[in-house]
């Protein structure tokens, strides 16, 4: 065993950008201050969302839904290693974090197209309701995974924090992937900070920033009560 | 036993539907008449003023949803349109009690940095109850 390539640079970008934003989303939900802020972490969070989905078709090696979404039999034979004390050592994702990664990328999902539809007066209060209950069940499987990591990473003695870094773990070399992929991962890097500068900038369609349109368009009465 | 289970899902069923603004404003006198002892009923009047006051901060409630709230609002932050607050805009506001709270909870938060009193919701709504189109 040694220590090889697994994670490719775009899925370990994607990975973090991805929970930074939704903390970020979390932290501006609940005041209608943010609400602006909250909007384009919601979108920032939906194009990582988006590109992961075509990442899991033509990215590296373990980032690819072919090489992680296993069958029930294969998660209730690692479910039962853990209990057994000695579990199952995977390169990639262990088959039921496999399932927790779609589990992920489906509330997701659903949290960003509620949410755009609530911004945009689509769908009502029962819309607004999903998008919190889907937030929610999102923010719960984080903190499993979280949990799962910690206890993972000390039942084999492996910092998977930091391989979620490095992209590192360890393994046989032919179990290697051979290119960081860095082309693709500066990409997605260079389209996260144009969207954010962009936005910051005041710059993007009323879709996305009604408040440009409101500044152009709009006759401010100034108002002691405003 | 079975006849009060059978009582609470009604309840609970009954919960769920919708209301007018004048039960929910009742439902606010009856939680004012046991938090506050001096409970003296509801004002529109005060509620108008509690409406555009800025109470020492940035925002009123009028700075997103208008004065008078009969007409379209628009968001402080990002410009977006707010449909009109009054119930006699024609809209369904103050027919979800569950929405009401939420929405009370968040703005109340915004505008007073707290949440507020059933005395308080009371009043805002019987000033909005008053403002016809």
């Amino acid at each position: 065993m040694q220590r090889i390539l697994v994670w490719d640079l775009p899925t370990r970008l994607f990975h973090w950008l991805l929970a930074a934003s939704f903390a970020g989303a979390w932290l501006t939900a609940e005041s209608e201050r943010w609400r602006d802020v909250h909007v384009v972490l919601g979108y920032t969070f939906a194009g990582l969302i988006a590109f992961r989905l075509l990442w899991g078709l033509v990215g590296s090696r373990y980032a690819r839904f072919s090489s992680f979404v296993k069958g029930p039999a294969a998660v209730a034979a690692y479910l039962r290693s853990l209990l057994g004390g000695s579990p199952e050592h995977h390169v990639g994702h262990n088959p039921a974090g496999g399932w927790a990664v779609v589990a992920l990328l489906a509330l997701g999902t659903a949290t960003a197209l509620s949410g755009f539809m609530t911004y945009n007066d689509l769908g009502g209060h029962f819309m607004e309701e999903l998008h919190e209950a889907a937030a929610g069940a999102m923010l719960a499987l984080v903190l499993v995974h979280i949990a799962a990591v910690v206890l993972s990473s000390l039942l084999h003695r492996e910092n998977l924090v930091l391989a979620m870094i490095t992209g590192h773990k360890r393994g046989l070399l032919p179990q290697a992937i051979r290119r960081p992929r860095w082309i693709a991962g500066t990409a997605l890097a260079a389209a996260v900070v144009a969207f954010l500068s962009a936005a910051y900038q005041g710059a993007l369609p009323d879709v996305v920033q009604a408040s440009a349109h409101a500044e152009r368009s709009a006759h401010h009465p100034h108002d002691d009560d405003d | 036993m079975k006849r009060v289970v059978l009582a609470a899902l009604l309840g609970a069923a009954l919960a769920a539907q919708a209301e007018t603004p004048e039960q929910i404003l009742a439902s606010y006198e009856a939680q004012a008449r046991t938090r506050a002892p001096g409970f003296a009923g509801f004002s529109a009047t005060r509620g108008q003023q509690f409406f555009s006051a800025r109470h020492g901060s940035e925002w009123s409630c009028a700075s997103c949803h208008g004065a008078p709230p009969t007409g379209q609002g628009k968001h402080a932050k990002t410009g977006k349109a707010i449909a009109a607050l009054a119930p006699a805009a024609g809209s369904e506001r103050f027919t979800d009690p569950a929405k009401t709270e939420k929405w009370f909870k968040r703005n109340c938060n915004d505008v007073l940095s707290r949440a507020c009193t059933a005395q308080e919701k009371g009043d805002v709504l019987a000033y909005l109850l008053r403002s016809a189109r």
